[in-house]
């Protein structure tokens, strides 16, 4: 079916259904007859809007408006009345004879009665067998952030939540249970309302009804192929039965930057660079006054003019401005029981805390169903979300160059401006030595936007008596236009394009397109008429495709005259010469599936579930095509047993075991044959453009990556549910990994393989206390934890194999290091072993010598590249063999953390409302490459800055104050180092030791929110339902010895086989928000 | 009712339309950005693409663009790396004592698996040609055939020149091939030296087709002299996993490849297709300005973009500031190697060579924009032969000058000619071709004696063999040539050693160097920016006047004696070092099937 036809079919449908509606409204008016009215309120007393009032045994019935207040007319005098309400006991009331009937519902304590979603299908929340975990759109809502991903952070045990740095756009990584994968994705399978989406960012948390985390194989497997990794369904708000029920939302906040890195001050500044002028001499040397520092700081007599000099805060300049955040969203509902429809708009809109960086969103959405007749149910959804994200951030994943990192820029500037080396603003001839900050932000900046339409139609069909057929039809389109300029001080206009061109703008422009075509289908059939009243079964079949394909055509423009900046290059592209234009067009994607379910339960105490699904997948060829996935869960109900179902403290008790298997192709497209790819190059005289095989070497017997789960969990209930939650033990292995896997040396660089195999195990608990619980005020407490411990079982054909960050351009080589019995994450590097002294050495003939017995480190490693010093880094020797070198790597970290969790505490009392959530993290490393590139000035770092770790009275120095020359004597020497305690940065290279690796264990009070709920009776008189303002703080405090910036942090993260480097992140901001809910 | 059948009928057919695609194997999708390998080398426009996909290889960042051509080739009895003296993984590259962990070329993105990933490429075009193209000779697609074959061999005996055995890859890399160990060079130089037999039968002479009027593709000269020198490597010594020595095989005996040798240079100068540029400096001005035209010395070139390669940016005459009226190449571009400091003494006064291969300048901080010349020390020389100053192109690239390199030369040719009839026919008849090669180097006053009567006199196979070895040494200097001839002549670690006592007798002025004089004079020519130099040939003692500057050119004490010493790493043995190790992550990948012989 093409778009053009669906879309017309919609637009039909909707005519029709508008025209139904008003014939509704019409006859509901010629109605008047014998009317019955009345008012609903909970315990508390308080009006409840929207609750269903139905005659019963007819389909005639109304719902109460917004004072509670409901009036319907009987077709019978002798009618019941029947009062329902989502949690709330539903009530009968006979209204014979009556004209008033007001009615008190109470609040049903039983949540367990709570209808989860779960693949194709709902269940109640206590016949659950697999590891499934919840969150509601309201819990959502009060965390207010752009990423609805992020608002899970600490809510779900074993579901682990993690910026990858402070930007308004950051990736959020999300593991379910660690993630089975090694180089491959192994984000969880992120479901809207049935349809798979790549990520989160363009939905808007007003526009999420729940949202459910599938966790263990038994629930997932019916996802198949790809719920290896887990599996988050988001629902959407649909209509509801009702009066119309309008709730606006608004909130407007401001961040500002939460922590910075020291550097040094200007007297400090120009004290080290005097050292490094002098350490750095060749050939002609001279004592003191080398002309590489007076050339722009005077002699060295004059260096007290900079004492007490403050110098510029270059952090502050760029992400010191406060940023803004503001949000709306307004949401209309309501309907009949024939047709409901909820129309949901989200406007968002930040100002971060770095200069030229912005984000905005719009969401529209709306979902229309109606009931045909007894039998039919339609339903259609469309959203549509536009979003646009201002500035090229402070890295990014395909940077040409890791030179073009700007933290690097803004932390290594000179703190004070200097004729010909610094200046306080952006000067526009870039003959400065070193890169005024704020030209690398201009000179970086990128501009996406985003859209996404996406449009669902469903149909319903009670075909016979509980045998219902659900057809799920859909479409997504999904485009990205990325504009990234290159301005004068960018590694890639000096090297990338063709000589003439070199040193001018440039600008690449990547527009993708991404369609996606879903088609589902379901049978569902419930036996409970056959199979008698102890006995009940449903069975669920189904049939599955999905067909996705994307273009992208980058454009590379060249050669922009030189003062053009990113606005006059995105708009004036003929003014630059262009480079390549290149329309690629994947592969499709495609996926064909059937699947079947069968959810058995005995006298609603013995629970049997088992899933079966079938997926063929377009990425590997015939013979690997399909995979199998079969799933078998069991619970019990030990509290529906005769002897506890009289232990009226206990409500729930269950224990459930599954057993399942689920699949992961999660690789690019089109490894499985070679094929030609036409690229555009730069580098070979009078050639423009090559046929080549791809770099990624082919491999036909590609295959699924399966994952079984074992899972073991128990739920309870306690104290009429007062205290619930739930414990989980499992077990995941996945096996035939695919791996992007290095071939170096063999004419590929790398090639998708199936081998090795990880093995996740672990804990996770979730308990809900609810403390106090009184109709003026309550108080609960959650908490959730889990404990995962990950472990590469196999690498197939080999025992490990190393990577490299990267961040550091080559010069620290691998520093990651994937080995058969360790965990993905595990850092590889030296052992720090302070430095060198004075007395380590002989001092013969004006040399240092290094004493025999002392352990020398290789100078490849330490030190400037001659021979050993006092001063310099001492490596520990790992090995024992006497010396220090290469052999002496060894694992020196580990990103995993021993356990992550979160709690939330909610309050409320007389209107008040409070809720803090925190969540933490214990026993995971961070590899802090900005800690070691501001401690190291290498030869290209003359001039630039370091950080107060190595502050003038704590770094190793050489320098005598007094005379200003190198001291070489070893008496004065070890004297004037008889305080300082680090080794002197003015080292060769850097080097990757476990002075780097810090302990990033965290407690975070994530969010904190004070709300307060305007009394009924002075809403009421507003005509409004509720009226709610909040103040929200984001990122309150974070407890953690980590010394950079922020323990949550991963910037490396194009090769996931590289977690947890800090190295040039977006700093993180703290937010205060101040909001209003209201309804209506 | 009506609705039922309605709906029924829908999804009937929906199911029906669905088994249909399935059948039609929907599940099957194939690449859409992309051509067929049958399309692509059946139709010459298109295998053009394919072929220059090969050369891209070069080009990558690690390859022979940042790694293979700065360091291989280095140290020799003429060339060195300026800073062999500082111990670090730069200097361990040129003075005999790489370690597998090298951290300038232990990446997986090296010059090794570049090459691999080149000769992949040739692969798959040779098969695709084959099998689709109907290459014949003269014809487009037999050029094509013929190139692959050539890039192929190229990569490959750069491989064995710097690794010795590695592993043989002449077809497409299959999930079987994957990890291979190392295979003999003696099957490897017997199939390249078929493949460019094979070669110099599809490709045609420069400027016989318009696609040969450019040194940047492969003409026959270049692959008949290729094929020459890779005959001479093969039957030459070297050193095998259990010594040095030369080849065991039969086909590979000095009888045999120096016949082919002899044979194939003798074609290529008879062709009249190539020829001596006519003066030295020409030819190299001529490199520098990037001409590329063909039918003169050059007979192939790396051909690097202009914002790609290395050549300038490594071995240049020295530019100290990041830009000047010459380059803005960056800060410190050139000088990385030289020549060793004796070179320039050793060459005769009046051998034109010897000025434009031994440069003692560097040019110097700029004053608005202009850098002038400025004497370094006797230690440290510069390669003459690279030179932005002669370039036309003003250099922006900050890492790269996109001068090509050139890769193989006429002169080779003739020298090749003359080594190989000394050997085959006697120092007659080497003495034309060697006669040719110092016709062009000696102003024609001095020919009668440094030409004619210098040849004519070299009467013996042994005097006519070492003198081409001293005229290899004038005539390539600065062009990494050496250190292969040194190999395959046996004479690597005689002649480094006789280097360094070369050069300790110029650092004491004694033996051969006695008469250098030890103080240079200079002043700046009319054009403010080059000096005359007075003070460089011998004898020139007497103070020239008021106008020149005095510098004091000696090279004495404990750090000229270590700078000497660190031609080769002490207690190594260079004759058992020929080769690089294959690199840690090489070894590492290689599933276990490789391994480093050599003492490594």
């Amino acid at each position: 079916m093409n778009f053009k036809e669906l879309l017309n079919k919609g637009a039909n449908f909707c005519f029709k259904l508008v025209f139904l509606l008003c014939l509704l409204i019409g006859s509901q008016l010629h109605a008047q007859n014998t009317t019955v009215e009345g008012t609903v309120t909970d315990a508390a007393g308080l009006s409840l809007p929207g609750v269903n009032v139905l005659e019963k045994g007819t389909k005639n019935g109304t719902s109460t408006d917004f004072d509670g207040h409901y009036k319907l007319k009987l077709t019978n005098p002798k009618a019941v009345l029947s009062f329902s309400f989502i949690g709330f006991k539903t009530i009968d009331v006979s209204a014979a004879g009556k004209t008033k009937v007001n009615a008190t519902l109470t609040e049903d304590s039983n949540n367990l009665n709570e209808v989860v979603v779960i693949g194709y299908g709902t269940s109640k929340k206590s016949d659950l067998t697999g590891a499934v975990s919840t969150i509601s759109g309201n819990d959502l809502k009060k965390v207010p952030v752009a990423n609805v991903a992020e608002a899970l952070t600490g809510r779900i045990a074993g579901v682990q939540v993690t910026a990858a740095e402070g930007s308004p756009d950051a990736d959020i990584r999300i593991r379910v249970r660690g993630g089975g994968s090694l180089t491959q994705d192994a984000s969880p399978l992120i479901i809207v309302d049935g349809f798979p989406i790549n990520s989160m960012n363009d939905i808007s948390s007003s526009d999420i009804d729940s949202m459910t985390v599938l966790k263990d194989a038994a629930s997932t497997a019916i996802y198949g192929s790809r719920g290896a990794n887990g599996v988050i369904l988001i629902t959407t708000k649909k209509g509801k039965d009702g009066k119309i029920a309008v709730n606006f939302n608004m909130f407007y906040g401001m961040k500002t930057m939460a922590k910075q890195i020291d550097v040094l001050s200007p007297d400090d500044y120009t004290k080290w660079q005097y050292e490094y002028a002098l350490l750095s001499q060749t050939g002609t040397k001279v004592a003191s006054d080398p002309s590489s520092y007076t050339k722009y700081f005077g002699n060295w007599q004059d260096q007290d003019m900079y004492k007490g000099l403050k110098g510029d805060n270059w952090q502050k300049q760029i992400f010191g401005r406060t940023g803004e955040v503001q949000s709306r969203d307004l949401g209309i509902r309501g309907g009949t029981d024939k047709l409901n429809y909820n129309f949901n708009y989200a406007h968002y809109d930040e100002k971060a805390i770095m200069i030229g960086s912005n984000y905005k969103r719009n969401n529209l959405s709306l979902a229309l169903k109606s009931k045909l007749n007894d039998k039919i149910d339609v339903g259609f959804t469309v959203r549509y979300s536009d979003t646009e994200i201002d500035g090229g951030g402070v890295n990014e994943q395909n940077e040409k160059s890791s030179a073009d990192s700007r933290m690097r820029t803004i932390v290594g500037y000179a703190p004070l401006p200097v004729a010909g080396l610094s200046s306080d603003d952006v000067s526009g001839d870039g003959s400065d030595i070193l890169v005024n900050p704020l030209r690398a932000v201009y000179d970086n900046e990128r501009q996406q936007f985003r859209k996404n339409f996406n449009m669902l139609g469903s149909f319903g069909w009670e075909i016979a008596e509980n045998l219902k057929l659900n057809v799920d039809l859909g479409l997504d389109n999904f485009n990205n236009l990325d504009y990234r300029y290159y301005g004068l001080t960018t590694y890639y206009i000096a090297n990338a394009p063709l000589g003439p061109l070199q040193g001018m703008p440039a600008m690449i422009m990547g527009d993708s397109k991404e369609r996606r075509f879903r088609n589902a289908n379901t049978l569902n059939y419930d036996f409970k008429k056959i199979m008698g009243e102890n006995h009940h079964l449903t069975a669920l079949l189904g049939q599955e495709s999905i067909n996705y394909n994307s273009n992208t055509v980058t454009t590379t423009i060249h050669g922009y005259p030189k003062f053009f900046d990113f606005d006059k290059a995105k708009t004036l592209t003929t003014q630059g010469t262009p480079q390549s234009v290149d329309n690629y067009y994947s592969p499709d994607d495609k996926l064909l599936s059937f699947f079947g379910r069968a959810n058995y339960d005995y006298k609603n105490r013995y629970i049997l579930s088992a899933t079966f699904r079938a997926d063929g997948s377009s990425k590997f060829l015939e013979q690997n095509r399909w995979g199998y996935f079969p799933a078998f869960a069991a619970g019990w109900k030990i509290s529906e047993e005769s002897f506890l179902k009289n232990t009226s403290w206990i409500n729930l008790l269950k224990v459930r075991a599954s057993y399942g298997e689920a699949g992961n192709n999660n690789i690019p497209v089109g490894q499985q044959v070679q094929i030609f790819q036409s690229t555009a190059t730069t580098w070979i005289n009078g050639v423009t453009s090559i046929w080549a095989p791809s770099k990624t070497m082919p491999n036909p017997d590609l295959k699924w990556e399966t994952t079984v789960t074992q899972n073991f969990g128990l739920d309870f209930g306690f104290f009429k549910n007062r205290l619930s939650g739930n414990f989980d033990v499992y077990k995941n292995i996945t096996s035939d990994l695919l791996i992007n896997f290095p071939v170096p040396g063999s004419g590929y660089d790398f090639q998708y393989r199936n081998m090795g195999e990880t093995q996740n195990t672990g804990f996770e608990a979730t308990i809900n206390v609810v403390a106090i619980e009184k109709a003026k005020y309550g108080l609960n407490f959650s908490f959730n934890m889990g404990i995962n411990k990950n472990r590469i079982n196999s690498l197939g054909v080999m025992n490990n194999f190393g990577a490299a960050t990267g961040w550091a351009s080559s010069q620290i080589g691998d520093d990651y290091l994937i080995q058969v019995g360790s965990s993905l994450g595990t850092m590889y590097g030296y052992k720090n072993d302070g430095r060198y002294e004075v007395s380590d050495f002989d001092y013969v003939g004006g040399k240092y010598v290094l004493k025999s017995g002392v352990i020398s480190t290789a100078t490849t490693l330490v030190g400037d590249g001659s021979a050993l010093k006092p001063g310099d880094m001492k490596l520990k020797d790992v090995n024992g063999d006497g010396k220090v070198d290469l052999s002496d790597k060894t694992v020196i970290g580990n990103v995993n953390p021993k356990s992550s969790g979160g709690f939330v505490i909610n309050g409320n009392a007389y209107g008040f409302d409070l809720m803090a959530a925190f969540n933490w993290s214990i026993g995971n490393d961070v590899y802090n490459a900005d800690k070691i590139e501001f401690s190291t000035a290498n030869a290209s770092a003359q001039y630039k800055n370091l950080n107060s770790t190595m502050a003038d009275g704590k770094r190793w120095t050489n320098l005598d104050p007094a005379t200003g020359q190198l001291v070489t004597d070893p008496a004065a020497l070890t004297a004037l180092n008889a305080n300082t305690t680090m080794w002197s940065p003015y080292m060769r290279t850097a080097i990757f030791t476990d002075w780097a690796v810090e302990d990033a264990s965290f407690l975070r009070l994530n969010t904190l929110t004070l709300g307060y709920t305007a009394p009924e009776m002075f809403t009421s008189k507003l005509g409004v339902s509720k009226l709610r303002f909040y103040l929200t703080a984001s990122n309150v405090f974070v407890w953690t010895n980590y010394s950079g910036s922020d323990p949550e942090v991963s910037t490396r993260r194009k090769n996931p086989l590289t977690p947890g480097v800090d190295s040039s992140p977006y700093p993180r901001s703290r937010q205060m928000v101040f909001g209003m809910n209201l309804n209506f | 009712m009506k609705h039922k059948i309605i709906i029924a009928g829908l999804i009937i057919s929906g199911l029906f339309s669905s088994c249909q695609q399935f059948e039609d194997d929907y599940l099957d999708s194939p690449a859409q950005s992309t051509l067929d390998a049958a399309l692509i080398f059946s139709t010459p426009g298109l295998a053009k693409g394919a072929i220059d996909g090969i050369k891209v290889p070069f080009a990558e960042t690690n390859s022979y663009r940042g790694r293979f051509l700065p360091y291989y080739g280095l140290n020799t009895d003429t060339e060195w790396y300026n800073t062999s003296q500082t111990a670090g993984d730069k200097a361990d590259l040129c003075v005999y004592d790489a370690k597998p962990g090298n951290t300038e070329m232990n990446t997986t993105n090296n010059a090794y698996s570049m090459m691999f990933s080149g000769i992949e490429r040739a692969n798959v075009c040779i098969k695709g040609i084959r099998q689709y193209g109907n290459p014949t000779p003269g014809s487009e697609m037999g050029q094509l055939l013929g190139e692959a074959l050539t890039l192929r061999a190229i990569y490959y005996a750069d491989l064995i020149k710097a690794w010795g055995d590695v592993p043989a890859r002449f077809e497409p890399i299959t999930s079987e091939t994957l990890y291979l160990p190392k295979t003999s060079r003696d099957i490897l130089y017997k199939q390249l030296i078929a493949d460019l037999g094979e070669a110099s039968t599809l490709v045609a002479w420069p400027n016989a087709t318009a696609y040969t009027n450019t040194v940047e593709h492969v003409n026959k000269a270049f692959v008949k002299g290729f094929r020459a020198r890779l005959a001479l490597v093969a039957s030459g010594f070297q050193q095998y996993p259990d010594g040095v020595r030369r080849s065991n095989d039969p086909e590979l005996s000095v009888a045999n490849m120096y016949a082919l040798a002899l044979k194939e240079s003798r074609e290529v100068i008879q062709s009249g297709s190539a020829r001596l540029e006519s003066t030295f400096e020409g030819l190299w001005r001529k490199y520098n300005e990037e001409n590329t035209t063909a039918g003169g010395e050059s007979l192939w070139e790396l051909p690097f973009a202009d914002g790609r390669g290395r050549m300038l940016f490594t071995f240049a005459v020295k530019h100290t500031a990041a830009s000047d009226q010459f380059q803005a190449n960056g800060a410190n571009r050139g000088g990385v190697a030289g020549p060793l400091p004796t070179v320039f003494y050793d060459y005769d006064q009046v051998d034109a060579r010897r000025d434009v291969t031994c440069v003692p300048y560097k040019y110097g901080a700029a004053t608005n924009n202009i850098a002038k010349q400025e004497l370094g020390t006797l230690d440290t020389w510069y390669f003459g032969k690279y030179r932005y100053e002669w370039m036309k192109r003003y250099v922006t690239s900050t890492n790269d000058d996109g001068v090509n390199k050139m890769y193989m030369r006429y002169a080779e040719v003739l020298l090749i000619a003359a080594e190989t009839a000394n050997e085959l026919e006697g120092p007659g008849a080497a003495m034309p071709y060697l006669k040719e090669i110092r016709r062009r180097s000696f102003p024609a006053a001095s020919q009668a004696v440094k030409v004619d009567a210098y040849v004519n006199a070299l009467t013996s196979k042994e005097a006519m063999f070492n003198a081409l070895v001293t005229e290899n040494k004038y005539e390539f200097t600065g062009e990494m040539e050496r250190k292969q001839n040194l190999i395959r002549w046996n004479l690597l670690k005689a002649k480094l050693d006789e280097a360094k006592v070369k050069m300790a007798a110029l650092s004491a002025r004694t033996g051969e160097y006695a008469d250098v004089p030890t103080t240079l004079y200079y002043k700046f020519k009319t054009d403010n920016v080059s000096i005359d130099i007075y003070g460089l040939n011998r004898g020139e003692n007497v103070n020239p006047g008021a106008t020149y500057t005095a510098v004091t050119w000696t090279w004495t004490g404990t750090t000229a004696d270590a700078k000497v010493n660190s031609l080769y790493k002490a207690g190594v043995n260079p004759d058992n070092r020929q080769f690089w190790p294959i690199w840690q992550v090489f070894i590492d990948g290689s599933n276990g099937q490789l391994k480093n012989d050599y003492g490594y």
